[in-house]
């Protein structure tokens, strides 16, 4: 078995009674903010991609993950002990900043549910970018990590209850609020609610070339 | 002198590597002789990019060990990655080499035949250490300048197969193409997985495409398969480069902006369509051929609708169409609503009759323009027959007298009707 993948786990932190965060060791790992990596258990034939949580310049690694209750990984790893090895492959992905943007471009980030977990490492990684977030979630409860962003920029959609700042989903705030075209947008989540807001956004006059996706299944 | 017979499938960048493996040979003083022939050793490069790919992968192989019981059968490719353990169980096989050791195939031969029994794994694995393809079985000269792929779209195994995208140095790109020139290869070709990731020590694709075009002599460029993402403008306007040939191999795949999603495709429709509006409205002549993936998990009729749409308002001269297939662990295999067979069928049907009605428009649409042919190949019946600069099949009758490699210009006169069409073409100086 390869062993140069292998990172320990060094805490596993529940966000909810199914959203967890997986704190691992970096062994140097670089990354950019906004690519996710293939997470398994040590030894196992089984992995899934989750988007980097924490920030390009933390000791540490970090995911946030959702238990799916059909699903093999995110079960697994929920389980895992401080300790205890996983293996990771990547990073991966271009669901990045551009460095030139980081500090001259206004941003809108829309998460839904775990969607906001590249965007907690933006805001990790780039503590003076100019952004807000929008992070849709069912009920108040699932706002992860909240105090981690400026409360004058981060508006908490939730559908299923009224404890966050709008109630509703994210498409529906977007409708309702003005973007600016020359907004670059950054969507993840699921599938829907990406679709919707390329939609609503181009309405809106924002470029496709101004609006970049990462779908979580 | 021992004979030695190649067969592949798939890409052009197992033909690229495919050549390159046969020109080793060649210098090693192997005979390369036909895949019907009988020969001393096979070596079968396969594909693994669909179930079809799968089935005629086996095939071949089996077909290698029926011509030769005694030949050593060699297999490697992306099917070699894929199912390595059970390819190392089959008795048909004498050696299964991964893509990563290919170029080393030359090395596990002699090994063999100087009376050891080599390790494939027991060699360096390096995607880029091939010999210059001098020998080639294409009259056009494939040059790889990158493997692998990062963009883990969710019906791909390429990623698995092919591993992380990596780039091959500028430097051994600009020499390795100095020295097919020097053989007198006129057109080149660049080759790779995800070739507009091109990303090498600070050098962009487009920057790579730049240095090649400011390269002495008289060659053409062409850039081959590539991903509708990942370059930019500069990209598209240098094709104003009279080196650079105006065409492209645009990879749409789906014209739902719902299945692009779902495929987790870096791009969407309205910017596919952006980039064929501007490449067509500043070259009108420009061809865009292009794969399209029919049945994948969840596609409605009106998904399936707007890809019909596209493919017809696009206006491709040619159209590979995939009938979706599960791979094994890609996130399309874990996807609901997998479509039956049955309707890919029907819908595979479809595009390939758009594809031939705009295969012909498009051939219409050029004929009386000219061209700068390639011949390719003289046929016994003096044909001779090659490609345009826009990668128009042409051919020219009672052409005896010409050669080979050889660039001549023509003129575009008629379509010849066939299972892939041609345009018969008259020569103009």
């Amino acid at each position: 078995m390869k062993t140069d993948n292998l990172h320990q786990v060094i805490s596993i932190r529940n966000l909810t009674d199914s959203a967890y965060v997986v704190r691992m060791s970096r062994r140097g790992l670089q990354f950019r903010a906004g690519q996710h990596i293939l997470l398994g258990k040590a030894g196992s034939i089984h992995n899934r991609e989750y988007s980097v949580y924490s920030g390009e310049n933390d000791d540490f690694f970090e995911v946030l993950i959702k238990e799916v209750d059909e699903g093999l990984v995110s079960k697994q790893l929920k389980k895992l002990k401080p300790g205890e090895m996983v293996q990771i492959e990547g990073p991966l992905g271009f669901f990045t900043i551009p460095a030139e943007l980081v500090n001259s471009a206004k941003f809108l980030f829309i998460g839904t549910g775990t969607g906001i977990a590249p965007f907690h490492s933006f805001v990790k990684s780039y503590p003076q970018i100019d952004y807000r977030l929008l992070h849709g979630v069912r009920f108040g409860n699932e706002a992860y990590d909240k105090m981690d962003y400026d409360a004058k920029r981060h508006i908490l959609c939730t559908s299923g209850d009224k404890t966050g700042n709008y109630h509703g989903r994210v498409t529906k705030w977007l409708k309702e609020n003005e973007v600016s075209p020359d907004t670059h947008c950054y969507l993840c989540g699921n599938f829907n609610m990406i679709h919707e807001a390329f939609e609503i956004l181009e309405k809106k006059g924002v470029p496709p070339s101004n609006v970049h996706a990462e779908v979580y299944f | 002198m021992k004979k030695i017979a190649f067969k592949t499938l798939g890409c052009r960048l197992n033909q690229y590597e495919t050549d390159a493996l046969a020109s080793r040979f060649h210098a090693g003083s192997y005979e390369v002789v036909d895949f019907d022939e009988q020969a001393d050793v096979y070596v079968v490069n396969t594909c693994t990019v669909t179930n079809q790919s799968d089935q005629k992968s086996r095939q071949t192989i089996h077909q290698a060990r029926r011509r030769n019981n005694d030949a050593l059968v060699v297999v490697t490719g992306c099917m070699a990655n894929n199912y390595k353990e059970s390819l190392l169980e089959s008795k048909s096989i004498n050696y299964v080499v991964d893509n990563e050791r290919k170029s080393a195939i030359y090395s596990i031969i002699e090994e063999h035949y100087r009376g050891q029994v080599p390790d494939p794994e027991g060699f360096d694995a390096d995607v880029f250490s091939y010999e210059t393809a001098t020998k080639t079985f294409h009259t056009r000269s494939m040059i790889k300048i990158q493997d692998g792929c990062d963009n883990f779209c969710t019906f791909c195994i390429i990623p698995k197969v092919r591993g992380r995208a990596v780039s091959r140095p500028k430097n051994e790109i600009l020499d390795n193409i100095r020295q097919v020139l020097g053989h007198g290869f006129r057109e080149v070709v660049l080759t790779g997985v995800n070739i507009g990731r091109y990303d090498s020590e600070g050098t962009n694709f487009e920057q790579l495409v730049e240095s090649i075009l400011e390269l002495p002599g008289d060659f053409r460029l062409r850039i081959s398969s590539i991903e509708p993402d990942g370059f930019s403008n500069r990209f598209l306007e240098l094709f104003d480069h009279p080196k650079l040939t105006p065409h492209l191999h645009l990879c749409l795949q789906s014209g739902s902006e719902a299945v692009l999603l779902r495929m987790r495709r870096m791009y969407t429709a309205r910017e596919f369509r952006q980039i064929a509006e501007t490449l067509r409205s500043r070259y009108p002549n420009f061809n865009l051929t292009t794969d399209i993936i029919v049945g994948f998990p969840g596609e409605s009729d009106d998904e399936f609708a707007q890809t019909v749409q596209m493919a017809k308002e696009l206006r491709f001269s040619h159209i590979h169409t995939f009938k979706y297939s599960v791979r094994s662990g890609t996130r399309a295999e874990r996807m609901p609503a997998q479509v039956s067979e049955k309707i890919k069928n029907q819908r595979s049907e479809i595009i390939r009759k758009i594809a031939i009605e705009s295969k012909i428009a498009y051939f219409n649409s050029m004929l009386g323009s000219t061209q700068r042919m390639l011949v390719e190949r003289i046929t016994d019946s003096h044909t001779a027959r090659g490609y345009g600069e826009h990668y128009i099949p042409i051919r020219i009758e009672n052409a005896a007298h010409l050669s080979r490699n050889q660039f001549v210009n023509v003129r575009l006169e008629s379509i010849y009707m066939a299972e892939e069409p041609e345009v018969i073409a008259t020569i103009i100086d």
